[in-house]
Parts: C-alpha cells; structure tokens; sequence
C-alpha cells in the first residue's frame, strides 16, 4: 500500500508538470509559427505544418492538467474554504467539522467521478470526435472520472490521516524562492 | 424562491469550512437532486465543458509566468532600481519600497509573495536607518496590493471569463488607475516622512540609475510582452500568456541565473498546483451560474433593482460594500467568480461601463487584501515584521484609509478607468 501511494504520487506530480510544460511549448510553438512566415529561409521548411490543433491540445491539456492538479492540490491543502467560524470552535468540535468538510469532498468528486463513468460510457457508443485533433471525445473526457475519483481518494486519504494524527496538509502562499524569510499564512 | 434556497444553502455550506469550489459544486447537485428534473449527469459534462475555452487558458500561463520571477534575486534588482530613483526623497527607503512593490507585484502577480519578498528585504533596512518598525511594516504591506491592479493580473482575466468582457481593454485600463494609486500611495509616504523628519539617501547617480536600471529591465519587460502584444494585435491574450511564461522562463535560468534548470519541475509543479486550484473553483463556479442563469435570478435581481429606481451612485456604493465585507471570507479570484456574474447584468442593465465595473471590483479586492480583520497582506505583514495582528492593522491604517477614498474616487469619476482604454481602442483601424 505504501509503495502504491508513492507510485501515486509521483505520476500525479510528473503528469501535472508535464501538461503545463507541454502546453506552454505547444503555444508558443504555434506563436513562432506564425510569425516566422515572414522569414524565407525557416519558412521553407515549416510552412508544410499546419498548427491549427495547437489551441484545441492547449485546452486539453490545461483540463487533463487541472483534474489531476486539483487532486494534488487536496494533498497540499491548497483548496481553501471561508474557516472563520470553524476557527472559533473548540478543539472537539473543529475536529468534527474539518472531517465532515474533508469527507464532503470525498463525497461530491466520488459522485462526480461516477457520473463522469456514466458520461464517458455513454459517449464511447456515438463515436464523437474533436473538431482538429479528431481524437475520440470519450478519451478527452476521460479526464473528469479519473481526475474526481483521485481527487475523492486524496480527500479520504487526507481525512484518514487528520482523524489519526490531527495534522492537515497547508500551504503557504507567501512562498518565495530564494529567500531567507519564510511566512506563514 | 428558489433563488434564496440556493443562497442560503450556499452560505451555509461555506460556513462549514469546507473548500468554496466544494460548497459551490454540492450545492448546484442538491439543488438539481431535489429541486428540478434536469438530468445530474449534465454537471459531470459541464465540468469539462466548463473550461473548453482558450481564454481561460490564459490563467495557468500568467501563473507560470509570475512563478518563475516571484524570486528573492527579482526583489531584490526591483529594490535597488527603485531606490536609485526615489531614494534620494525624504522618506526615500520607503518610497523605494512602494515603488519596488508596485514593479515586483506586476510581475509576480501575488500580493502576499510580494509583501514578503520586498518586506523581508526592506523592514529590517528601514528599521535599522530609523524608521518606526510600523511605519515600514504599513507602507510595504499595502503597496503589496497593487499587483492585482497593474496588468497582467488574474483576477482581471478571471473577471473577463465570468462577463465576456475583452481582457486587454481591462489590462489597459488597469494602467492608469494602478500608477495613480501607487503615485498616491508614494505621495502619502512622503508627506509623512518629510513631517517626521525621516532619514533621505544619497542621490544616486546617473551611472546606478542607468545600471540599476538595465539589471531590472528583464524582469520588467514581461509587462511590455503581455501589453505590447496584445493592444499591437501580436497575439491574443492567452498568447500573450503563454509567451510571458516561455519569456519568464528564459529571464529566470539563462539571464538572471536566480534559477538552475533542475529547478524548473518544481516551478512547474507550484503553478499547475495553483492554476488547478483556480480551475477548479471556476469550474464549479460556472456550474452554478449557470444554476442561477437557469433559474434566471441575475435577471430578477436587475429587474427588481430596475424597479426599486435605485441610482446608479446607490448601487456602485451598495457593490463596493458588499464586496469590502466579501473580501473578509475570501480570496479576491472567488469573489469575483462568485459574484460577478450576479453584480455584473445589474450594473449593465444601470448603464455601468463594462470595464469601469472590472476595475472597480478589482480595487476592491486590493482593498480586502489589506484589511482587517483578515485581509491576507496583515497576516503575511503581520508574520514577517513580528508583530502583533492588531499592531500590524494599526500600522496599515493611514493607507487603508487612503486606499478606500481612492476606491471611491474611481468608483465615481468612471473616465479615470476609460479614459486610456477608450483612447487607445476607438482609434480607426
């Protein structure tokens, strides 16, 4: 089990990055393109590609990137809520609240991903394509299920950790790269 | 009805705690569970179509972008260019650091990473030149707001997802409003200086303005990218993002050298977790007006507001205090998420310029940055000066004040918003 989190872990993080990475090259590939038409000599070599796809990959992958990245983000504690009143409860009482809030979470991306299921199945019969890429809709959609059901799986995991140990992932948005001072928000 | 059980059952469960993106998604399933008979199994294809949208796309980029450069070695080349220029004043220390605040935020596009990065820098040197701890801690802490005002900044981009309104007529009209306030911001801290006698610098000369000047440029130049490239028709807005980002990246590990390439993935990594959280939100938070459209509760709302002859000066002054009292819950992206798409068909149907309303919500989230009881630049002040939440919010007073007069002098002389954006855009051609 442990080593399965981990394995877990890892391909959820390098997913996440490379879809931004990729996205981001995908663009500005398809800036350059662009513009380089104007320049004989490059021209002649890329004026056979046609990038036309790039705007529609982009959007694929910032959603594959922003499913997986939301269940990252239940792991780092990076999705926040108005805890002002929970703030105020006595330790008990917050302990109740903060599970209920936790296995919320579990509950709407565990629906979710059934329904994304439902969905997904339901479009593998049409035989749907995208408009450029011409990629089966079904497999672009997958990304709802499979992002949801991570994403219940780190709240429970979450949960399970803060009814053992009391902790809770949080994250910092004050963080700044090379420097000495750290705050905590 | 209808509309009030969605609300309260909203607010209800925000006040749990629970993470807004989830109290927004729960809601609009109840609601169609019990409520209606549209098929549940919609939500699951409007999360994904949701976000099909490349202007959206714009978000993640801007975030990546401003990863890259939220350095303490950017903070400090903002530092000492804007103290060769306005350290020579009284006060001149402080004013470099509204001033640096103002630069470093525009770039990174976080307001509490940017009251970090220049308030670790400039507290302790201010302190140790004889300034107040507060004075330092009040002046730093709320020019860290800025950075949401002066393009490229998220919070525009998400409210012109939310209203369809154009992105770069907002980055344009950020300009103007952002400068004024960071002038007044840099004018209130020299006439406090100057009556308290506060320590001036050394002029610096042509040669450090000129060398200070080239070593900061790279950073700064990110904004020319996004401006230049979108108004010159370059690119679209998501473009322009997304060459920002490849421009950062290049700035980051091959000019500046702040960062090796093996520290790359961890950038990479820091803004997907950041950009899917916003994602998310929106996601949910186009579910539910979409909720709220269905239901036509913008429309009642206008309707009633219509008819109530309620002014236009009522009503801008109602937004403004409905949003400073929303920004004690929530983070400036979900406000605007959440109440946008019901504040914005009102201000329409009142005659509000478009882009007037963008700019006025969007110095009110500067504002609930700043303000008490938990705007997020106190804490973050609060935390790297050392000092007490309550010292600190005394300490950020005199700015809050002027902040909120300033508020209300874009909310009502509209042209200082339109007047840049109406020039640049109603040029023939």
């Amino acid at each position: 089990m442990r080593t399965f989190n981990r394995v877990l872990d890892h391909l959820e993080e390098w997913l996440v990055a490379s879809f931004m990475a990729l996205a981001t090259v995908v663009i500005f590939i398809s800036v350059l393109h662009r513009y380089t038409a104007d320049v004989p000599w490059i021209w002649q070599y890329t004026q056979h590609l046609s990038l036309t796809w790039a705007q529609e990959l982009c959007i694929y992958l910032f959603i594959w990137m922003a499913k997986f990245g939301a269940a990252y983000g239940v792991r780092t504690g990076i999705h926040v809520g108005v805890d002002v009143l929970v703030r105020l409860l006595e330790p008990g009482k917050r302990r109740f609240w903060i599970t209920f809030d936790l296995l919320a979470g579990a509950f709407f991306t565990g629906l979710i991903a059934v329904l994304g299921g439902l969905f997904v199945w339901r479009m593998t019969g049409t035989g749907q394509v995208s408009p450029d890429l011409e990629l089966p809709m079904w497999i672009v959609y997958l990304a709802v299920p499979l992002g949801s059901s991570l994403m219940c799986y780190r709240f429970l995991q979450v949960c399970w950790r803060f009814r053992r140990t009391g902790e809770l992932p949080s994250h910092s948005q004050a963080h700044v790269e090379g420097m000495e001072v750290q705050a905590r928000t | 009805m209808n509309g009030w059980i969605i609300f309260i059952l909203l607010i209800l469960l925000m006040l749990t705690g629970m993470p807004i993106s989830i109290a927004l998604g729960l809601t609009v399933l109840s609601f169609l569970f019990f409520m209606t008979d549209l098929p549940a199994e919609l939500v699951s294809q409007r999360l994904f179509t949701g976000l099909d949208q490349f202007a959206i796309m714009a978000i993640p980029f801007f975030i990546l972008a401003g990863t890259f450069l939220t350095h303490g070695g950017v903070a400090k080349r903002m530092i000492r260019f804007a103290t060769a220029l306005v350290g020579h004043f009284y006060g001149g220390l402080a004013m470099a650091g509204v001033f640096a605040c103002a630069l470093f935020a525009a770039v990174s596009g976080s307001s509490p990473a940017t009251v970090v990065a220049i308030g670790a820098i400039l507290i302790p040197a201010m302190e140790k030149q004889g300034y107040p701890r507060k004075f330092g801690v009040g002046s730093i802490g709320t020019a860290g707001a800025l950075g949401i005002l002066i393009p490229p900044s998220i919070v525009m981009v998400i409210y012109s997802v939310s209203t369809n309104t154009s992105v770069g007529k907002l980055f344009i009209a950020g300009i103007m409003p952002g400068i004024l306030l960071a002038a007044l911001l840099m004018g209130i801290t020299w006439v406090v200086a100057k009556r308290n006698d506060y320590p001036r610098m050394e002029r610096a000369g042509l040669k450090e303005i000129w060398a200070s000047f080239w070593d900061a440029i790279w950073g700064l130049l990110l904004i020319v990218v996004v401006i230049g490239g979108i108004y010159g028709g370059v690119f679209t807005p998501t473009e322009a993002a997304a060459v920002s980002a490849v421009y950062a990246f290049v700035v980051a590990v091959f000019v500046y050298r702040d960062m090796k390439l093996s520290d790359v993935p961890k950038v990479l990594l820091d803004s997907a977790n950041t950009s899917a959280m916003l994602l998310y939100i929106i996601t949910n938070a186009i579910l539910f007006s979409f909720l709220l459209t269905s239901e036509n509760i913008p429309q009642a709302m206008a309707q009633w507001i219509v008819d109530k002859q309620l002014s236009v000066w009522v009503f801008l002054l109602g937004v403004n205090i409905l949003l400073l009292v929303a920004g004690n819950f929530m983070e400036p992206s979900s406000i605007v998420l959440l109440l946008a798409p019901i504040l914005f068909p009102v201000a329409m149907k009142l005659g509000v310029d478009p882009i007037h309303f963008g700019i006025v919500m969007t110095i009110n989230m500067e504002v609930g940055l700043i303000h008490p009881p938990v705007g997020l630049n106190l804490y973050v002040a609060s935390n790297i000066a050392k000092m007490g939440l309550t010292e600190t919010t005394l300490a950020f007073a005199p700015w809050i004040v002027v902040m909120v007069l300033y508020l209300l002098l874009v909310t009502y002389v509209p042209q200082i918003a339109t007047w840049l954006p109406n020039l640049v855009y109603a040029r023939p051609g």
